[in-house]
């Protein structure tokens, strides 16, 4: 009990999460700035952010719901954290399992991105509004592909928890390289789910100021920009565990670092992209979402299906 | 210089009356004036007869006892020609060119608000440049218009809602 | 049918550096109407202008803009010069050239600084303004200033050029050719670039002469006119360029003609260096101009820039009025954004490259309270955040906590 607790709370829980989420963002905004050909931040600009934010005055709109509007950035950030627990972080075996978990996990990582919706919305300004209904339309393009990419891998080892799919692709050395298409899917799709460019278009600056969270302020804003780290960091790892099932049974501190390579190798690549992008608008992001996402997730669900055909017989 | 612009001879060709009244300062810059009772009709002759479609600027004067405009049109070959004409003081209204020149739309605009003359025509639209709150009767461009009129006559507080 | 929405986009937004405000009528995604307002910048300084003399004119008037105000100084000078029948050296004409070519690089690196921004693309607004700086340290190095040069005054420019200095414009001109090159080629390869700003902000070539599009927006509408080729004024007669014109007639287009212009503009710059005349810097000017009146154009970095000077013989002027590129180019906004995206409008706002300092220029800034002393105006906000907001400042007491 204790000890569920202490990992909960502690490893691999909140504050190793809390921890890893805002070195995330350094190492983001540090390369997205060496790209940029400028300095960057000092390490601990997203901790000191973050203490700086909670320490700001908290302006509420008139019109807002005021327990909706203060209750959203903690519902953001604690399926956010829910979502990581499920996932493995250096042996198969994640804290919480049950069957069918990798559905799980996608499904409640859905959950921060319709906060940011609902908070748009019960901010009651235009800006946010237009922001809030962006978000959705989004969610509706990249959901989709994102699902079948990650569900992908799954097909092949005939199961969708994430300590079968590790070890099915663990005993068959590089077959993982087979999911290289769902991979890039997923890749772009997550873009999306973590509004950055060239999918940052709820929150686009130059058009409708910030978007859904136009009106959040201080402390209910750093939780908000806290659940969006937290998301990335579930998201990769999600990706780390489902694309890159190895270096898992090589004991605690191996398994660590492995773990901790894969996820500055899966920001580090998000970076790229948010770098080498402009933002593109609504209509063409939904465009391509489901004139090439989609069937290339298709067409890697397809491949997967041919190939455990093959084998079996 | 002589007056023998090849645009001048065309403007002579149609309206003899008015051939005295052009200067030509350069081969770019012809100047004219132009009594306000003609000065749509010839106009419609300069968009249509010599091609001059470009709307520039147009100036505002105050003339002691007139109002004057000085029309600066161009063509797509680099010819400016400055048509004047005036209206007097008492009966200080002249009828837009934005059916001809869309482009003059804020320039008239700005006829309006800086001397205080009424442009017939004119669409519905905000008033430029000068701010929503500004006192009426107050035109600063005008000769005699000094700043410390607003003393006397202040901006106006708003009370709008902006939220409205 | 989704509800309409009016999103105000001003006077203060993320996306306007400068105050104006766009009402923009939404449906969906979609914008229905678009109301234009300006006058956020009126300083008043044409009536300003009346009641000072030419030379202290010419400093006001470098003011009405950060960016072009050599063009408008320039602009002023060159009808105030033709009323005096003055004859300005050959050297003079060329400084005030390369000068005004260097603010057109200057301004065209911002814009695209700024236009990839407006597009969510900030690695090519770092990268641009980055190089933007070679031209501004530059300009401080010819003129003493980064941004208002008055390098100009009444018959000629107050500072020459020397062979060193020759030496480090050359420099600069080959470290920014090469780097507009890859500019250039990331503009017409990038494919987001390309999808954001193709078919985007329309403007027919019929609509642009009807609503007096000038400058890089009229070129990209296939429109071939530049100031600097139809009046050759300044030096510009003894130089070879080409006027870039495109036929996209959209926001893409307006991009590569001023990555075009900013290519003519290095080669510009080359062959005045090269030919720079042996003349005196200035010839005397009067202080009474004789009366006479004359208009002057100018091809600012935005557009035509148009000035109008009525002199009446004494040392100030009768009449000074400007009309600034912005201010022709800000009414085909509403054309160009008809049926357009929210998304774009910024970015088709953008590309006319507003200037609203330069556009709103006239009234002095006074409303009745100005006159009040610093002890009053202190006092009337106190008084102001006591009623309005409820906040008593007499009541704070500043310190510094132990």
């Amino acid at each position: 009990m204790i000890l569920s607790l202490l990992q909960i709370l502690i490893f691999p829980g909140f504050l190793f999460l809390f921890i890893l989420a805002l070195s995330a963002e350094y190492i983001d905004r540090k390369l997205y700035a060496r790209m940029q050909t400028r300095v960057g931040p000092p390490w601990f600009q997203p901790f000191a952010d973050f203490i700086k934010l909670l320490s700001k005055e908290l302006i509420i709109p008139e019109l807002a719901d005021r327990f909706i509007f203060k209750i959203l950035p903690l519902v953001a950030c604690a399926a956010a954290a829910t979502a990581f627990l499920f996932i493995p972080v250096y042996n198969p075996q994640s804290l919480f399992t049950f069957k069918g978990n990798i559905v799980a996990v996608v499904y409640i990582l859905t959950i921060p991105t319709l906060t940011y919706f609902l908070g748009g919305w019960y901010s009651r300004s235009l800006y946010s509004l237009i922001g809030s209904m962006r978000v959705l339309t989004q969610l509706f393009s990249y959901e989709v592909p994102l699902l079948m990419a990650v569900l992908a891998p799954g097909v092949l080892a005939s199961s969708w928890t994430f300590s079968a799919v590790i070890n099915f692709y663990g005993a068959n050395g590089f077959l993982f390289l087979v999911n290289i298409i769902a991979f890039a899917v997923a890749i772009i799709a997550v873009q999306g789910k973590l509004e950055k460019v060239p999918f940052d278009i709820p929150e686009a600056e130059t058009e409708i100021v910030a978007g859904t969270f136009t009106e959040y302020t201080g402390p209910l804003y750093a939780y908000f920009k806290l659940a969006m780290n937290i998301q990335a960091i579930s998201v990769a790892a999600l990706l780390a565990a489902v694309f890159m099932p190895f270096g898992y049974n090589l004991g605690f501190f191996l398994g660590i670092i492995i773990f901790l390579l894969k996820i500055l190798f899966i920001i580090a690549v998000l970076t790229v992209v948010r770098t080498i992008f402009a933002r593109i608008r609504m209509d063409q992001m939904v465009r391509f979402c489901w004139k090439y996402l989609t069937p290339m997730a298709l067409l890697q669900i397809l491949i997967n299906i041919i190939i455990k055909a093959a084998v079996t017989q | 210089m002589e007056n023998n612009h090849p645009i001048v001879e065309r403007i002579a060709a149609k309206y003899p009356e008015l051939a005295g009244n052009i200067k030509v300062q350069s081969q770019n810059r012809l100047w004219m004036k132009i009594p306000y009772s003609d000065f749509r009709k010839f106009l419609e002759f300069a968009v249509t007869g010599l091609k001059i479609n470009v709307f520039c600027m147009l100036t505002g004067l105050d003339d002691k006892e007139n109002f004057s405009f000085i029309y600066h049109m161009a063509d797509l070959n680099g010819l400016i020609l400055n048509i004047e004409t005036s209206v007097p003081k008492t009966n200080a209204s002249i009828v837009t060119i934005t059916d001809m020149y869309p482009a003059a739309e804020l320039q008239e605009r700005e006829i309006t608000d800086l001397f205080g003359v009424a442009i017939e025509g004119l669409p519905e639209g905000h008033r430029y440049p000068l701010p929503d709150n500004w006192p009426e009767g107050e035109y600063p461009l005008r000769k005699d218009w000094t700043q410390d009129r607003l003393n006397k006559n202040p901006l106006k507080e708003k009370t709008e809602d902006c939220n409205a | 049918m989704p509800k309409k929405l009016v999103i105000p986009i001003g006077p203060q937004h993320p996306a306007l550096k400068e105050p104006a405000s766009f009402d923009v009528t939404l449906q969906g995604e979609k914008v229905e109407n678009i109301l234009v307002k300006l006058g956020y910048n009126h300083r008043g300084i044409e009536k300003a202008c009346e009641s000072k003399p030419y030379l202290h004119d010419l400093y006001l008037i470098e003011r009405v803009c950060g960016i072009c105000s050599h063009s408008h100084a320039t602009c002023f000078l060159q009808a105030v010069e033709e009323i005096a029948g003055l004859n300005v050296p050959m050297r003079a004409k060329y400084i005030r050239s390369i000068i005004g070519e260097m603010e057109r690089i200057h301004s065209h690196l911002l814009w695209l600084g700024v236009a990839a921004h407006e597009i969510g693309f900030d690695t090519l607004l770092m990268y641009t303004w980055r190089d933007r700086e070679v031209i501004m340290d530059l300009l401080a190095i010819l003129t003493g200033n980064r941004v208002n040069y008055a390098v100009n005054i009444l018959g000629g420019v107050r500072k020459d050029i020397s062979d060193e200095e020759k030496g480090q414009i050359l420099k600069a001109m080959d470290i920014l050719e090469e780097r507009t090159k890859y500019y250039a080629h990331v503009a017409t390869e990038e494919i987001t670039i390309k999808k954001r700003l193709s078919k985007v902000g329309y403007l027919s070539p019929d609509d642009a002469v009807k609503m007096g599009a000038v400058g890089p927006t009229g070129r990209a509408s296939k429109i071939t006119r530049d100031i600097r080729a139809e009046e050759k004024y300044a030096a510009y007669g003894e130089v070879d360029f080409k006027v870039i014109s495109d036929d996209n007639c959209d926001v893409y287009g307006r991009a590569l003609v001023r990555v075009g212009e900013l290519m003519q503009s290095y080669s510009i710059i080359r062959q005045l260096i090269k030919k720079l005349p042996d003349t005196p810097l200035k010839v005397p000017a009067p202080l009474k101009i004789p009366a006479g009146e004359a208009v002057s154009r100018y091809e600012a970095p935005r557009g035509e820039d148009v000035h109008y000077v009525r002199a009446n013989g004494t040392d100030k002027p009768e009449r000074v009025k400007l009309r600034a590129p912005t201010l022709a180019n800000v009414q085909s906004v509403a054309t160009m954004l008809q049926k357009g995206y929210l998304a774009d409008v910024t970015i088709v706002i953008a590309a006319i490259d507003p200037c609203f300092s330069c556009t709103d220029r006239m009234i002095v800034a006074v409303n009745g309270k100005s006159e009040m002393t610093w002890k009053q105006l202190r006092q009337h906000s106190i008084d102001w955040y006591k009623k309005n907001r409820g906040v008593d400042f007499t009541k704070i007491k500043l310190g510094i906590r132990s």
